[in-house]
């Protein structure tokens, strides 16, 4: 799948989901199309549907009314995706870990490929966090 | 029985009407709009996907902690509500705060202000087609994003607030430059206001869509622009005027239709109310010295109730204590929760091209709402309709036939 | 204070003031008289509802709701005490104040309060939840 991978570097077409977030890491995702961060010129595009996407980013802690949602879509997408968590929400649960709507590992949900810290990263980190997956598809 | 069949049914038939950047998911539906024809007859809403128990995890963590935990209820107002609640403890033990740290406070929350209503306005032009009105507003947020970074040391989710006073300084020595990101915007905001002025397009897109009646808006209880927009006065910066409202000099913007426009209005001059607070504040920071912060040592035993008026309208808390340094109580109210209901009353009788429109002219907090909207007809039947793609296309026919 | 001084004649022995300051009064009513009182405030004075909060106590269950003179910057806050902790219930303010829907819903189906009167007694957050989490803000002993 080498070849494959290679060819799918160079424009990774990315869809984006939240599982109860607040939000602002979804802000900074949006942040990265607008003319100062300008990732279209990495040939990153954000998608509407998840069939067409290679990599499935999230973000949130997830909640146990979304987790099934969550599981179904990722079902749907078709291999081979990626799914990168963004943020420190879906990493560890930071604050919310007491809580009695909140699942207590993401990993149970969708097994997940990287994780990019942060509360917000910032946009810098994400352009690295992306970087460093189109050098892993390059081989 | 009916809605549990339709539950099931549900997989492949939502739309995913708003573009890939919002904080969407896909199969679940959120709201659920009839239609009858082109013309949507009613709307429900399914919500809690984003409900993670705030008050709940407040009751088992101090103070301070608490104020980190309630910034991370929405990422976009994550000043308004850590202000609201210092207030609220303040309120329980009559605290003063220092002078300086009255006008911080309140250069952050209009910072706060102006970066919101710029996101709301990018958000709207993209739902009505005009990307370039997107591209623009979020370019020019940046600048103020950067001003919070010379503040605070972080783009968003600051950490400034304390009981009594603020966490950090502003350092004088970055004042000069603060001043000079003011003023470059000052210019893109009044090119933004003529905009909204000018362009024929956009006038007749939002001119007459989902108004909002001033009789419904306060039986709804309806709550910031959402309100002004419809002619009911409150704005909690006049109303209960603490921290550095009752020192600087603005003008609360209210007007009459109710309908988008009036919305889009309320916010764009806001905004520019925003900087000339913003720019008193930083010239009063020049002269005044003194402390930032009041070391409270403990909180007594009672009740207190603290507000903030956040972008999207008044943030309440209500803090019961009972002399630890726990909350017994902590109820939270974002300003949406009374907002999002009045699409009941302004969401009837639109054509479908205009729901979008109209469901973000109350600039939900996506906290609150997501967006996925399944569209039904009277006799319960799914229809496949993209709300997005109907409402870009109908600017499109304007444009061409105007 | 000057303020609450004509509400609290007007309103004589229907409530009982317990915390008075600047800008807050909080009193307490009885089931019976709450949507008098609610009338008065809503429509008379026209303040606007902002919310209602349910707490557990030793007493019982109280809903306390919360009412803005927007005006005057000064809040009413009407305290509702049901003694049984075991069906706790109380009148609906929802037919006078079509706001006060998603408020008394969400009290609800967290405490377990039945509302009399509210015209879509459903659950707000968690409808469709695939678990009963069965009134969590309710203490467990």
């Amino acid at each position: 799948m080498g070849w494959y991978n290679k060819r799918l570097a160079k424009s990774l077409w990315v869809f984006h989901i939240s599982g109860s977030p607040c939000n602002n890491c979804d802000i900074e995702i949006l942040d990265l199309i607008t003319p100062k961060y300008d990732v279209e010129r990495l040939g990153i595009k954000l998608v509407g549907s998840i069939r067409h996407a290679d990599v499935l980013l999230i973000t949130g802690v997830f909640n146990k009314k979304v987790a099934p949602k969550i599981r179904k879509i990722y079902e749907q997408a078709p291999k081979p995706i990626f799914v990168v968590a963004i943020g420190s929400c879906p990493s560890s649960g930071i604050c919310f870990k007491d809580s009695y709507n909140i699942v207590q590992s993401r990993e149970d949900v969708i097994p997940i490929n990287m994780y990019i810290p942060g509360c917000p990263p910032k946009p810098e980190a994400m352009i690295e966090g992306v970087a460093k997956l189109m050098e892993i598809l390059n081989g | 029985m009916k809605i549990k069949s339709n539950l099931k049914e549900i997989s492949n038939k939502n739309q995913i009407p708003v573009g890939p950047f919002h904080p969407l998911l896909e199969e679940a539906e959120y709201f659920n709009l009839t239609v009858d024809g082109e013309t949507v007859v009613d709307i429900d809403m399914d919500t809690g996907w984003m409900h993670r128990g705030h008050e709940f995890i407040s009751e088992q963590k101090s103070f301070t902690q608490s104020i980190y935990l309630v910034e991370r209820i929405c990422g976009i107002c994550s000043t308004s509500h850590p202000l609201a609640f210092v207030h609220a403890l303040e309120d329980v033990g009559n605290i003063e705060i220092p002078l300086r740290a009255r006008y911080i406070r309140t250069l952050v929350g209009e910072l706060e202000r102006i970066h919101s209503h710029l996101l709301w306005v990018g958000l709207a032009g993209h739902f009505i087609g005009y990307d370039t009105v997107w591209m623009w507003a979020w370019k020019y947020r940046e600048p103020v994003l950067q001003m919070f970074e010379i503040i605070s040391g972080n783009r968003n989710h600051y950490g400034m607030m304390r009981v009594g006073g603020v966490g950090k300084d502003v350092d004088p020595a970055s004042i000069p430059e603060l001043n000079k990101i003011l003023d470059t915007l000052v210019k893109k905001m009044n090119m933004i206001a003529k905009i909204v002025n000018d362009d024929p397009v956009l006038r007749s897109r939002l001119i007459g869509v989902g108004v909002l009646t001033k009789k419904d808006a306060i039986d709804y209880c309806a709550v910031g622009p959402t309100s002004r927009a419809s002619g009911v006065r409150g704005d909690v910066r006049k109303d209960e005027p603490i921290d550095a409202y009752d020192l600087v000099d603005f003008d609360e913007i209210i007007t009459k239709n109710g309908d988008v426009y009036d919305k889009f209005v309320v916010r764009v001059l806001e905004t520019i109310e925003s900087i000339k607070i913003c720019r008193q504040c930083l010239n009063k920071l020049k002269e005044i010295k003194g402390p930032f912060f009041n070391n409270v040592k403990e909180i007594s035993a009672g009740e207190g109730i603290g507000r903030y008026e956040a972008p999207r309208g008044e943030v309440f808390h209500y803090v019961r204590t009972d002399g630890t340094n726990r909350v017994v109580r902590h109820k939270v109210r974002a300003p949406s929760f009374n907002n999002i209901p009045t699409f009941q009353a302004s969401c009837k009788g639109i054509p479908i091209a205009d729901a979008l429109i109209t469901l973000a002219g109350v600039d939900p907090c996506y906290c609150c709402t997501e967006r996925a909207i399944r569209v039904s007809d009277k006799h319960n039947k799914n229809k496949k309709i993209d709300l997005l793609k109907l409402s870009r296309d109908k600017t499109l026919y304007i444009r061409r036939n105007a | 204070m000057a303020d609450y001084h004509e509400f609290i004649e007007k309103m004589g022995s229907k409530i009982k003031v317990e915390i008075r300051k600047k800008r807050r009064l909080y009193f307490q009513v009885k089931n019976e008289d709450i949507l008098e009182v609610v009338d008065y405030l809503f429509n008379k004075m026209e303040c606007r509802l902002s919310t209602a909060t349910a707490t557990e106590t030793y007493h019982g269950i109280e809903a306390l709701y919360h009412f803005s003179d927007d005006n005057t910057g000064n809040y009413y806050c009407p305290r509702v005490v049901m003694k049984d902790k075991e069906n706790p219930e109380m009148n609906s303010i929802t037919p006078m104040i079509q706001g006060a829907e998603w408020i008394e819903r969400e009290m609800a189906e967290w405490w377990g309060i039945k509302f009399i009167g509210h015209p879509r007694p459903i659950p707000l957050l968690s409808r469709n939840h695939p678990e009963d989490l069965n009134k969590p803000m309710r203490c467990r002993r």
